[in-house]
């Protein structure tokens, strides 16, 4: 199946100060790829490239067998893009700025109220959006990425400021679009939602991508498991943490840590994608 | 470039208009310009004198009255009707001639001649109603007047009244603030608001978006300067030649819109260039206040260009074809800041991201 995403050594320099040093990846139709980094990494310029928002100073980027450069008016036909910033235009009305992009993408019959009640916005769609709460425009924003029914996603933090059960409708969108097709390049400072959502995450840093994998690979290959007890010796709450990787037997281990004491809980532990992205890169997110 | 989307654009942009109050004042400020300066000044909007008459005994003097031309004179039935319409402005003033006025006049008896003045009436109104009064007094008495006036101008050439000789300041802030400042304010709104970002990412191009921008200018500016004209009584010999030195001027200041609109990054800077620019950018239009100031020196701002075929319409009677050249100077200036535009235009897309 022919790669949605295809990206070949790009590279992009502000000056003299390299932002994206030869990056490669591809994102499959129907992928949820996590984009992960600390602010300044590169994820952003990345972003931009893919975006057409940036051209790259060597490389190459294919978006639906497209090269960007060229094409940019038929490659963003196809995408969708919801950006960190809210940029919306506050004086018009949900349905006003969602009729407007869904002309600019030449949709001719956008189901706007469905997309309206998907992200549970259509009782104020006529309200202006100045009127928003950053969790509302955070779900306009999610609205008209999906008004031309991209093939190609790109969603720039897309659950930032929005409360638990909002998030959560975002997400379960993300996974049904990624199940109709559209490929997702979701970049997130939020480990637990990359996790959750993503087939793969990439790691960048320092314009490089360090590691791309699925998160439980990634957790397999580069994080240590152990195995969590909290117990109560003495009538003191005690936690105890013993590696299930390496040598020796966890029942004995775990046999001489219990003695004398009762067991209050005990479940296995994990690294998370914080902890390898730190391990593997020295910098925290 | 696809004209559909262009039209998308103009149109969102257009329904952002009417909710911006910046917008709205800039729209309406050359409306409150011309109603001031007819109340300073006068205008066709100020209205003839009203005089009101009660002829108790058939005077000569009030169909004289009647038939002048620049005075709207009623006959009343009683005093006491043409006293409470005065004093409520319904009329600026009313004359009360009683009966035998005429015979007593032409027998040298002085009679009493009671002309009531409204409080509100313009002064203008009342000395024109005065001396209308005087001179049939003096036609019904019979009698010459003891000077003759004649009156000689000093000036060659037709005068042109102050009243006219504002209309360029005018039309030209009309444009300026329409034609320039509208586009120009957007973009750099579209800019700060990062919804610029959004729009390209969408299939719509740069120049998509800066000739949406123009468009709106250039329709803004064209009915500005027009209702900026009809308001001021403005008459032309050539008023289809009038719309196409209005369209022509309309573009050259879309364009320096959208120019001024790339360069400056926020609003602040945006202000600052008009700020600074105001003083070149206005500089041409002074020239017409003082007609004594060595015209030359207009020729050198490229704004008077854009602005001095529509004053030789205005002032001159020029038609379209005595207007050419200015007007081929205005549409080349537009036609060399294009590809300026569109080098601007790639380098602001850049900077964007």
């Amino acid at each position: 199946m022919e790669p949605a995403i295809q990206v070949e050594s790009i590279e992009y320099a502000y000056g003299d100060k390299k932002a994206v040093r030869g990056i490669s990846f591809e994102v499959a139709p129907g992928e949820v790829l996590g984009f992960l980094g600390p602010n300044g990494a590169g994820k952003s310029t990345t972003i931009k490239m893919l975006t057409g928002q940036l051209v790259p100073a060597a490389g190459e980027i294919h978006i639906l067998g497209l090269p960007v450069r060229g094409h940019s008016s038929e490659v963003h036909a196809r995408m969708g893009v919801s950006f960190e910033e809210k940029n919306l235009y506050p004086q018009l009305s949900a349905v006003e700025n969602l009729r407007f992009f869904a002309r600019l993408f030449g949709v001719n019959k956008p189901n706007i109220d469905g997309l309206l009640e998907q992200v549970d916005l259509l009782a104020r769609k006529k309200d202006r959006v100045s009127s928003y709460s950053k969790g509302m425009r955070q779900r306009l924003m999610i609205a008209r990425a999906l008004i031309n029914d991209p093939a190609v996603l790109f969603l720039d933090e897309p659950t930032d400021g929005l409360d638990p059960v909002s998030a959560q409708a975002i997400r379960r969108i993300i996974r049904d679009r990624a199940k109709a097709g559209c490929a997702v390049l979701l970049t997130t400072h939020d480990m637990n939602e990359a996790d959750k959502l993503s087939d793969r995450v990439a790691f960048i840093n320092d314009g490089t991508i360090h590691a791309i994998d699925s998160p439980e690979n990634l957790k397999l290959l580069h994080g240590t498991r152990s195995l969590a007890v909290r117990v109560r010796r003495d009538g003191k709450a005690e936690d105890l943490h013993l590696p299930l990787d390496g040598d020796g037997d966890i029942g004995a281990r775990l046999k001489a840590a219990v003695e004398r004491a009762d067991i209050l809980t005990m479940h296995t532990e994990e690294a998370s994608l914080e902890d390898i992205f730190i391990a593997m890169t020295g910098r925290g997110l | 470039m696809k004209l559909q989307r262009v039209w998308f654009l103009f149109l969102k942009d257009l329904a952002i208009g009417p909710r911006s109050p910046l917008l709205l004042f800039v729209l309406a400020m050359p409306v409150l310009i011309a109603l001031v300066l007819h109340l300073v000044f006068g205008g066709l909007a100020a209205p003839k004198p009203r005089l009101a008459i009660v002829d108790e005994g058939g005077s000569a003097l009030a169909s004289m009255l009647e038939a002048l031309p620049g005075v709207n004179t009623t006959r009343l039935g009683s005093r006491e009707a043409l006293l409470k319409k005065v004093e409520a402005n319904d009329y600026d003033a009313g004359l009360i001639l009683p009966e035998g006025f005429d015979r007593e006049l032409r027998a040298g008896r002085k009679p009493i001649l009671q002309l009531h003045f409204s409080g509100e009436s313009y002064a203008v109104s009342r000395l024109v109603l005065a001396v209308g009064a005087i001179d049939g007094i003096r036609a019904v008495e019979g009698k010459e007047p003891p000077v003759r006036v004649d009156i000689l101008r000093v000036e060659q050439g037709d005068p042109v009244p102050l009243t006219t000789r504002f209309v360029p300041i005018i039309v030209f802030y009309a444009f300026i603030m329409a034609g320039l400042f509208v586009p120009a304010s957007l973009l750099v709104e579209e800019k700060e608001r990062r919804t610029l970002t959004a729009v390209l990412a969408s299939p719509a191009r740069i120049q998509e978006v800066l000739a949406a921008k123009g468009l709106l200018g250039l329709v803004l500016s064209f009915l500005l300067a027009l209702a900026s004209l009809v308001l001021n009584g403005v008459t032309v010999r050539d008023f289809p030649g009038l719309m196409v030195v209005l369209l022509v001027a309309g573009s050259f200041w879309a364009v320096l819109g959208n120019l001024i609109g790339i360069v400056a990054r926020s609003s602040e800077m945006l202000f600052a260039i008009v700020k600074g620019a105001g003083a070149f950018l206005f500089a041409p239009i002074i020239f017409y206040l003082f007609p004594d100031w060595p015209q030359w020196i207009a020729r050198l701002f490229p704004t008077w260009w854009a602005i001095d075929p529509l004053w030789q319409m205005v002032a001159n009677d020029a038609v379209l074809a005595d207007v050419l050249v200015p007007l081929g100077v205005v549409i080349l200036m537009s036609l060399a800041m294009v590809p300026l535009l569109a080098f601007l235009g790639a380098r602001m897309q850049k900077h964007l991201a």
